[in-house]
């Protein structure tokens, strides 16, 4: 056993990460050791991360290899064009460093050009800022370390004796690669400034957005609402201007105590009516219950507008005065769809759409009603086939108006291995056929169910007491297999 | 200056279009809840049946369709169909259909292409799946009181704690208010009291016979009870769906295609008069 990871008292006292465990306790015999648990570590940066979002949108999580020595993974802030709202880069870096030492954690941080250097600044030197002009030159007396490199690869040049950045950058580039490879050298050119390096965020960039501070934190469910409806009023002018509607939202509330509470809500329609924004928040929050904790208040509440549409253009119907009800709903409807939606979530509020296969189970779907995409095609032909006028023939129902999603397995009798069922049970109970009609047969699809399915025979069998079941034997007797099997599949009138 | 004085000229003017928008809306609506399809005289579509309405089918309310047994939702169901086809000819709004969770592994789930038979483009469903029976009530109170709609279905299985008096004679207010059919789907269970106006029972009947197929499935026939009716008397009848026109028709007693016992079902349709309902202590 190793140890991981080290506090300040361990390092003054001399302490190493990678030392054996029983090497320290033969120093400090009464050491506090816990396990190492990188995956309570990955979620603490990811919390920390969220939290750090007041600063910037683009918050990226480094993805650090197990290779490259002694480190933990960091994050990385791209703040441009951020810094002034906090006072300047100066402020704003002390600004995060106090508050996550107010919640109990160390931090070390440097702002510099590239993320090559601020990694190396934050981690081997002393932190702060770096000025733009000296991005070159300030990186050449850190160790070799601050170059994110590989223990294998540190190890080879520091036995070479080569210890600070500064030590090869002065050396002839063609020797160095052909020697240690191009990633030295990468590295080496991120540090200085010569290499762009892009961090990737770990959101995406909202469209729009805009945010509240609280010198007062607040924790009222009415406050959050009106923050919101304000927040909605300022984001009105700008989704004005582009003709745009939000069709994804986020509600982003951040505690005083570093946890960040993530509202997303979608709308059935482009919204921008503050109105309508806040009414989906308000039945979300309902939704939550007593879940939203807000613990001591909330100290910045941000409204994002992570998907948008273009808005469809309107004008006031005379002579409809307004009154929905057309073939698409209109705007009462869309507006019950959010409110359900926002409340049981987006996906449990449906409407059918048709699939092109036989397969009775696969032959429709449920698809989220404010995912849009269109109409679904219509069911109604299969009614259309018969004339109206045709009174002689008895048009008989072929499709049963319930169905079991998993057909249930029955054991059915039948007179002929291959005929239909006379008798069967099912949930414990005999039904005795009176009429039958069928066979129908549904051939099972080989391109996606592989070529050993079996085909499917449906009876539309009537009982005694006059229910009628859409029953089927999966396998055809002799060809496909000696016992078939029996399935209930759904229920008719 | 002038760009500001425009500005309000132009608020001014929207808010007056708005205003008479408000006020047309507003008069449209009431001339509907008034009008001919509404005026609470709109035919069940089977002689009999209208019979005992002495003003008519009152559509814009809450009713209750339940079957006894959880094999007769089909049944139940295809009958809630044809009368949301057959009541709401001249509405084309969507319908809400509101599934409590509890119904789906006995219940199955709505086919769509056997829905269609029953005269509903499946297309405008709307279909609601809360995660409990709170949701559920919550969700069909606020279809509710969306008067766009055609009618609002609320699916449930058995008797629900909490589903009482209050809960019902909401929704029926906000049927009677914003001019919508809003049924109780009830999925088993026994019957209970509640505000609905009317309550039926439904159950699969043996069909007719088919003239082309021997041993062939014909007319699908449906046993209906109507348990309660708030105005007017209650009866027992049985009713095929027909499928070229689109309606259900009464089935006379003496057409029937099959030996009578087949018709004597142990637990069949209790004596009228005999429950009596008390609201649920719970």
């Amino acid at each position: 056993m190793r140890l991981a990871a080290l506090d300040g008292h361990g390092h003054r006292a001399g302490l190493r990460v990678e030392q054996t465990l029983s090497d320290a306790r033969a120093l400090f015999p009464d050491l506090d050791v816990f396990d190492h648990d990188p995956r309570a570590d990955a979620a603490l940066l990811e919390a920390v991360a969220a939290w750090c979002d007041r600063y910037t949108p683009l918050v990226a999580v480094e993805e650090l290899s197990d290779d490259v020595a002694g480190q933990c993974a960091g994050l990385f802030l791209d703040i441009s064009g951020c810094a002034h709202l906090f006072g300047g880069e100066e402020a704003m870096r002390d600004d995060l460093v106090a508050r996550l030492r107010a919640a109990g954690l160390l931090a070390h941080a440097a702002i510099a050009d590239t993320p090559g250097a601020a990694w190396a600044f934050a981690r081997y030197g002393t932190g702060g800022v770096i000025a733009p002009g000296e991005q070159a030159t300030m990186p050449l007396d850190l160790p070799l370390a601050g170059l994110r490199l590989e223990t294998e690869l540190l190890d080879m040049l520091r036995k070479l004796g080569l210890r600070t950045v500064g030590c090869i950058a002065s050396l002839p580039r063609a020797p160095l690669a052909a020697r240690f490879g191009n990633g030295l050298l990468l590295r080496l050119d991120q540090a200085l400034g010569r290499q762009e390096e892009a961090i990737s965020p770990r959101l995406p960039v909202p469209e729009l957005s805009s945010e509240r501070v609280f010198a007062e934190p607040i924790a009222m469910q009415d406050d959050i609402e009106r923050t919101a409806a304000q927040l909605a009023a300022n984001l009105k002018p700008r989704l004005d201007e582009r003709q745009l509607g939000a069709r994804a939202l986020e509600l982003k509330l951040f505690r005083v105590d570093g946890h960040v509470v993530t509202i997303s809500v979608r709308a059935a329609s482009p919204v921008y009516q503050p109105e309508r924004i806040v009414m989906l928040f308000r039945e979300r929050i309902a939704g939550f219950h007593e879940d939203l904790d807000a613990g001591f208040g909330f100290d910045l509440v941000r409204l994002n507008v992570t998907g948008s549409e273009a808005r469809p253009v309107e004008q006031a119907d005379l002579g409809r005065g307004g009154e929905g009800g057309g073939e698409g709903g209109g705007e009462v409807f869309v507006n019950l769809v959010d409110k359900l939606g926002a409340r049981l979530g987006t996906d449990r509020v449906q409407r059918f759409a048709a699939a092109d296969t036989h397969i009775p189970e696969r032959s429709f779907g449920l698809l989220a009603q404010a995912a849009g995409g269109g109409d679904a095609p219509s069911f109604l032909p299969a009614v259309g086939d018969t004339p109206p006028d045709s009174e002689t023939t008895v048009a008989v129902l072929t499709r049963p108006i319930v169905l079991f999603e998993r057909p249930e397995q029955v054991e059915a009798v039948a007179e002929v291995p291959d005929g239909a069922p006379i008798r069967f049970r099912w949930r414990r109970t005999l039904y005795r056929i009176v009429r039958s009609e069928g066979p129908e047969r549904i051939a099972c699809e080989w391109w996606r169910d592989g070529r050993g399915g079996h085909s499917r025979d449906y009876f539309r069998v009537e009982d005694e007491e006059g229910h009628r079941f859409w029953i089927f034997r999966q396998g055809l007797f002799e060809r496909e297999t000696h016992h078939p099997k029996w399935f209930m599949h759904g229920l008719f009138a | 200056m002038q760009g500001s004085h425009v500005r309000q000229k132009m608020e001014a003017l929207q808010d007056a279009v708005s205003r008479i928008d408000r006020r047309h809306a507003a008069f449209s609506r009431h001339a509907r809840l008034r009008g001919q399809e509404t005026g609470g005289a709109v035919a069940f579509g089977v002689d009999t049946v209208d019979a005992v309405f002495k003003d008519g089918f009152p559509v814009f309310a809450l009713h209750e369709v339940r079957c006894a047994l959880t094999r007769d939702i089909a049944a139940a169901s295809a009958f809630l169909a044809g009368l949301i086809a057959g009541c709401m000819k001249h509405r084309t709004g969507r319908i809400v259909w509101v599934c409590d969770p509890a119904c789906r592994p006995d219940g199955g789930q709505l086919f769509p292409a056997g829905l269609a038979m029953f005269g509903i483009d499946p297309s405008r469903l709307l279909m609601v799946r809360p995660l409990d029976f709170k949701t559920a009530l919550w969700a069909s109170d606020e279809a509710a009181k969306c008067g766009e709609l055609a009618a609002v279905v609320f699916q449930i299985r058995g008797n629900q704690p909490g589903f009482d008096m209050t809960a019902t004679r909401r929704l029926m207010l906000k049927a009677q208010q914003n001019g919508l059919f809003v049924c109780i789907l009830r999925q088993g269970g026994d019957e209970e009291a509640n505000a609905a106006a009317t309550r039926w029972r439904v159950s699969a009947a043996p069909s007719a016979a088919d003239p082309q197929l021997e041993n062939g499935i014909g007319l699908v026939r449906l046993g209906l009870v109507l348990e309660r009716n708030r105005n007017g008397q209650t009866g027992q009848w049985t009713i095929q769906w027909n499928h070229n026109r689109h309606g259900f028709e009464h089935v006379p007693a003496d057409h029937v295609d099959r030996p009578a016992e087949a018709f004597h079902r142990p637990g069949g349709a209790p004596q009228m008069g005999q429950v009596m309902a008390f609201e649920r202590a719970s």
